[in-house]
């Protein structure tokens, strides 16, 4: 990617090495992003692992859990020592077998890596998914809906609205509206689920007028539109716990952002040509700013993929984030890598599409030219 | 300009107004006054039936199954719990919250169960040398007994858990029957090991000189260089070992250790206690926590489980590092396996154990914690005093709404279907276990108050064991006999050949013959198939009961086609005690049953065979189909063989699973299925077995889910992301809604002793006791004992005796002159222990007077 030239130059060279310039950078750019993946996805594996230490962890605790559940179970009461310990023994050889603990961490590790290249998840150690499977595919496509949902109501309107706020702050530099959001974007220092906590207190405990979390009702109406009118009823208190969060540092960097661009000679030549405000946005701030905005879309929408691990559990919302704070908790490595690899192929496929979206959308920009 | 400063100051309230709340205080709670210690005990001989209950209902009802038309089960936060039910979003929250959040639920005007939380003790390396070179001063039992009275375990009492719990200094629970049962020995002891921290000093720093430690200007060092206490201190859980363990660091320091406190959570510290090897001195001291979760009549085992290598955690370096006097290990072991001619042997046994464990002190017991489950004023439940609401058979059977029948009922809890149900190997979350309980019917009922079991579906039941075992029997529906021998018949089943699907007798397997150490002959009702219905509306018959004695079997044979090797070592361990059962009766049915396991209660000793899987109760026809699909290879009931196979964990419920079962539901009803023909054939005809295929069919239909059981609720649905589910009344249950309301508050004795502030020395005194429930008397045939020890000025006991009985609730202690002639001048005391029959809970009072000559 190379930023060539001004903007109306209008550089339309065409050359018949284009398309070998192109398909070069792209084998090149696939390539490197590629090992990018195996690299992060092989040190999520070993950080997951601790290295091999999680091997030594989940012994002691196999040992201690099997222990107790033989000593409580009445029917073991009047075994003798050596009974009682051959029947653990038995036991928590079995259980080691099935975690895969009877193997050396680097071939297990190289089996994760390799399942997840290929996007095989497999099974999980010890999570299920709500419903009951142990296939990482179910885990994670069970809380995906609504994991989008909440995310995705949120973060959407955050982005649509604090870029139609800013563009409009722009234009008031200085304003009274302008300075209420300067001095409000210190909230954002405070993270949603901090705010959460107050929602719920006024709207559910104190007014009683909204519920204090789940996804939907319990027992969920049966009605599909009572269920959907439910889950909205639901949704209200996160998706506003995520937005107030970020609301006002989002629109004040996105008002930081285009006074920049406002204030370009270009945009001055245009307001003292006498263009319309709207023109002026559309062609000579929003345009060159392009880029920006929609590498921004892009990362939001595959961000929507992380879930809000401590929002989710404020608001018992069956996320992803719990999901995999419940992995990590029970050291979960085919959920962990399943989680990765997916938002690890969404991010390099991102990357490298936005490339040519650039290029696109800006025609100072060219794919694969320059080092 | 006067703008810009006004958008900046109300910039910085705004951050300040954040930081303040993000930083404030938890409100100042009262601290609930501590209960009374309290358990009940092993029974010595037979007694009349205790009435159980505090007050009977009043109005007799016609309503079949449980109260309520509707439970919902949801999850709640447990932070968010008392709020939910105060803004009336839940009715209850049946798990317990933690004793620093009992001023709250109290705040709230909510009610509340009790039952038992964690408790906590400090584990103690005993390694004698390690190999750092380092100075271990708990490689001696000195050393580790001082620590008893170096610690106040009131104050951790009153500042960690805010009066909640209990000051605990035995390996067995304070308010168990094995407490009770040892009143005065335990009392005594506990005055012995009271907290004195210049009497943990003196002996501490006699010890640590004679370990060549010398104190440096208050500091122990060895070797030149200080004496470190490496101490464990773990951070997770309920985080209430945070603040012990600091508090126990600091009266080490206070007498010259040097402690350096490693905060760590289970999975860090676990590898360094549990499997490092103690000698490696990575640590002196653990803040360990334990749970006992159902009323335990017997307790012996535990001194073998925490002090002995023999325990079931001698799999541990650590373990097998404690090195028990002879005499310790002997009893800790007699007492694992009742290895005594009578009761009175065993409490001999006991007592001495206690005392060693004290004095050996391979940990040291700090509190016995209690948690509490709020719910609404309306909400009445019956709750076990060991399992709380959610852990408890009964609560479900008596959850209502106070006068009324009918309503839907919010039940909230930290979660729920956490794993696949299945009754063979499905989930063993107690979350699950829960919500499982309200479906589930069963052969006996267990008493929330004292851990002994009621009839619920069988009718009575007779008790034969082997003269010179120490067993007793306290209720009135068992009959319990001794001989000297009892021999297995030869007809009885006594393992299964899975080749040939039948059954192998005593007479196959045992050619010379068998005898066994129990026999249990338990009557069921002569209805019991006709008013026993399934929730598919199918009727009860021997089938679900033979199929459950099948189950334990089959699967564990490896030539069987649901061979799963995770059963195959649960066999083993069941067959070391199993010798045999005999049908003697289909209709009524009668079924005796022969083992060499024995518990000391009689009403413990009975086995009902009734078809309640290890996780779930279930008809024969369930797991017929779920047998099919493990079969072919499509669903595993244990979660290993699932893995192994790489197929789905079976799961009655939800997921891929009930697809799998429900083209197994077609092909046999197609073919009117008979699972274990050979066996069941005898009990099942092919018109029967179509017919319970027909009624699962309609129940999956409208409920979509294959949990059928027999309890008074019914599962109805089930939503699996959404974390809920609802319980419905089943309307065919066989009995009345108020069946088990005699069981209301537990009958806790109330306590009041009165009599002479001054007695002279030589002369008599005389001590009125009162005892009452909820201010009438309690009346004597309730009363097991009242017993009452006298302490001397040096709170030492000069005296154990009983008190008198002089009407209902009315007792009196007599003092001879030759018993106030043992006393000096000064303040003594005289304490009351009220053991009931109906609750395993004791009480203690005390009353105090002055002696002058």
């Amino acid at each position: 990617m190379n930023l060539g030239s001004q903007p109306g130059e209008g550089s339309k060279k065409k050359s018949g090495s284009a398309f070998g310039r192109v398909a070069r950078y792209t084998a090149v750019r696939i390539f490197t992003l590629f090992v990018t993946i195996i690299i992060g996805v092989y040190l999520t594996i070993m950080i997951a692992n601790m290295g091999g230490y999680v091997d030594e962890i989940m012994r002691g605790e196999i040992r201690e859990r099997i222990t107790m559940q033989v000593v409580a179970n009445p029917a073991n009461k009047n075994l003798a020592p050596d009974a009682r310990n051959k029947l653990v023994q038995e036991k928590v050889a079995l259980e080691e077998e099935r975690l895969g603990l009877n193997r050396p961490l680097a071939v297990r590790s190289l089996n994760y890596l390799s399942n997840a290249l290929t996007l095989n998840l497999g099974r999980a150690i010890n999570m299920t998914s709500d419903s009951g499977s142990k296939q990482v595919r179910l885990i994670i496509l069970e809380r995906l809906p609504s994991t989008l949902l909440l995310m995705g109501t949120a973060n959407l309107f955050l982005f649509f609205v604090s870029i139609f706020l800013a563009l409009g702050l722009s234009r008031r530099y200085g304003s009274f509206w302008d300075k209420l959001i300067i001095t409000l974007s210190p909230t954002s220092a405070a993270p949603p689920w901090f705010y959460g906590i107050f929602l719920i207190l006024i709207f559910a405990a104190i007014f009683k007028v909204l519920p204090f979390g789940g996804m939907v009702s319990a027992p969920p109406p049966e009605n599909p539109l009572d269920y959907t009118l439910s889950v909205l009823e639901h949704l209200i208190l996160p998706s506003s716990a995520l937005i107030i969060s970020a609301i006002f540092i989002s629109i004040y960097n996105w008002r930081t952002f285009f006074l920049i661009y406002s204030s370009e000679d270009y945009v001055e030549m245009a307001k003292a040509k006498g263009l319309p405000a709207r023109d002026i946005e559309s062609r000579y701030i929003l345009r060159p700013t392009l880029p920006t905005i929609i590498t921004n879309f892009a990362l939001l929408l595959i961000g929507l993929w992380t879930g809000a691990i401590i929002t989710e559990t404020i608001f018992q919302w069956p996320g992803l984030g719990r999901t995999m704070y419940r992995a990590i908790g029970l050291y979960d490595t085919p959920v962990i890598v399943g989680s990765t690899i997916i938002y690890a192929y969404l991010l390099a496929l991102t990357v490298f599409l936005l490339d040519f979206v650039y290029a696109l959308v800006d025609p100072r920009v060219k794919v694969g030219e320059g080092n | 300009m006067l703008r810009n400063r006004l958008m900046t100051v109300l910039g910085l309230i705004l951050v300040a107004s954040m930081v303040l709340a993000a930083c404030g205080t938890p409100a100042a709670t009262e601290a609930p006054a501590a209960e009374a210690p309290a358990a009940t005990e092993a029974p010595a001989e037979p007694t009349a039936v205790p009435e159980p209950t505090a007050e009977p209902t009043p109005v007799p009802t016609t309503r079949k199954g449980g109260w309520l038309d509707e439970i919902v089960f949801s999850v709640v936060d447990a932070d968010a719990a008392v709020t939910q039910i105060q803004a009336q979003a839940i009715d209850i929250y049946a798990s317990g919250l933690s004793s620093a959040d009992l001023p709250a639920i109290k705040d709230a005007g909510l009610k509340y169960s009790s039952q038992n939380g964690l408790y906590y003790e400090l584990t103690f390396n005993p390694a004698s040398e390690f190999a750092t070179g380092a100075l271990n001063p708990f490689s001696s039992a000195k050393v580790r007994e001082a620590m008893n009275w170096l610690i106040d375990r009131e104050y951790i009492n009153q500042e960690v858990y805010a009066g909640g719990g209990l000051a605990k200094f035995f390996t067995i629970t304070t308010q168990f029957p094995d407490y009770a049962d040892q009143a005065e020995v335990v009392r005594g002891l506990e005055a012995k090991y009271a907290y004195d921290t210049e009497k943990a000093k003196a002996a501490i720093d006699a010890e640590m000189l004679a370990m060549g430690a010398e104190l440096v200007d208050g500091k122990w060092n060895y070797n030149g260089a200080p004496v470190t206490l490496i101490f464990l201190i773990r951070n997770d859980s309920d985080g209430t070992r945070v603040p012990i363990g600091d508090y126990v660091a600091n009266q080490l320091e206070s007498i010259g250790f040097t402690v350096d406190r490693q905060y760590k959570t289970s999975s860090e510290a676990s590898p360094l206690w549990v499997l490092g090897d103690p000698a490696d001195g990575a640590w002196h001291i653990y803040t360990g926590a334990w749970s006992a979760t159902v009323i335990d009549r017997d307790q012996g085992d535990n001194f073998q489980f925490f002090d002995t290598p023999s325990s079931a955690y001698g799999f541990s370096p650590l373990w097998q590092a404690y090195t028990p006097s002879e005499e310790y290990a002997k009893l800790a072991d007699d007492l694992a396996y009742n290895r005594f001619q009578n009761l009175e042997e065993r409490k001999a046994a006991f007592s001495r154990a206690l005392e060693l464990s004290l004095e050996e002190s391979w940990h040291v017991w700090l509190i016995d914690g209690k948690n509490f489950a709020p719910y609404s004023e309306n909400v009445e439940v019956t709750y076990d005093l060991a399992a709380g609401i959610d852990g408890a058979q009964i609560a479900a059977y008596t959850l209502r709404f106070a006068g009324q029948e009918g309503g839907q009922m919010k039940w909230g809890q930290p979660d729920l279907l956490v794993d696949p149900w299945n009754p063979i190997a499905g989930s063993n979350w107690a979350f699950d276990a829960s919500a499982q309980r309200g479906t589930t019917g069963a052969g006996v009922m267990y008493d929330p108050h004292t851990g002994l079991v009621n009839p619920l579906r069988i009718e009575r039941a007779e008790v034969t064991v082997t003269e010179g075992l120490p067993v007793g029997k306290t209720l009135e529906w068992v009959d319990l006999a001794f001989e000297a021998e009892i021999a297995v018949p030869a007809e009885a089943y006594a393992d299964w050949d899975a080749v040939n699907q039948k059954w192998v007798t005593v007479g196959e397997k045992f050619p010379e013959g068998a005898t066994a150490q129990v026999k249990s002959v338990v009557y069921y009702p002569a209805d019991l198939y006709e008013t026993v219905k399934w929730h598919d509306g199918s009727n009860f018959s021997f089938a679900d009961m033979m199929l459950g004695m099948v189950m334990t079997f089959d699967p564990a044979k490896p030539e069987s086609k649901l061979y799963d090797e995770s059963r195959a070592s649960n066999l083993d361990s069941f067959l070391s005690v199993f010798k045999g059962f005999k049908v003697v009766s289909v209709e009524p049915l009668v079924i005796e049953y022969y083992s060499d396991g024995y518990s000391l209660d009689a009403e413990l000793n009975v086995s009902t065979m009734w078809p309640q899987y290890g996780y779930g109760e279930a008809p024969w026809h369930t797991i017929a189909i779920a047998n099919l699909a493990e079969e072919n290879g499509e669903l595993a009931y244990s979660a290993d063989k699932a893995d192994a196979a790489e197929i789905e964990w079976t799961s009655f419920i939800g997921g891929p699973s009930l697809e799998i079962l429900a083209k197994y539901l077609d092909q046999a009803e197609a073919e009117a299925y008979i699972p274990y023909a050979s066996v069941l054939g005898e009990y099942v005809t092919a018109e029967e077995a179509a017919a319970r295929y027909a009624n699962l069919k309609a129940f999956y239909g409208e409920h979509s889910h294959f949990w059928v059981s027999s309890g008074p609720y019914l599962l109805d649905k089930v939503f699996t992301t959404e974390k809920s589910l609802t319980l419905k009344n089943f309307a065919d249950y066989a009995d009345l809604a108020d069946r088990w309301a005699v069981y209301g508050e537990p009958k806790i004795a109330e306590v009041e002793v009165d009599g002479s502030a001054n007695v002279t020395i030589g002369g008599e005194a005389s001590f009125d006791v009162f005892v009452t429930f909820g201010g009438e008397a309690y009346p004597q045939a309730d009363i097991k004992t009242v017993k009452y020890i006298l302490y001397n000025a040096k709170n030492e006991i000069v005296a154990v005796g009983e008190a008198e009985a002089v009407a209902d609730g009315q007792y009196v202690v007599n003092l001879t002159s030759e018993m106030t002639k043992a006393f000096e001048a000064g303040a003594n005391k005289l304490e009351i222990a009220v053991v009931p029959f109906p609750v395993s809970i004791p009480t203690f009072t005390t009353f105090d007077f002055v002696t002058a000559p």
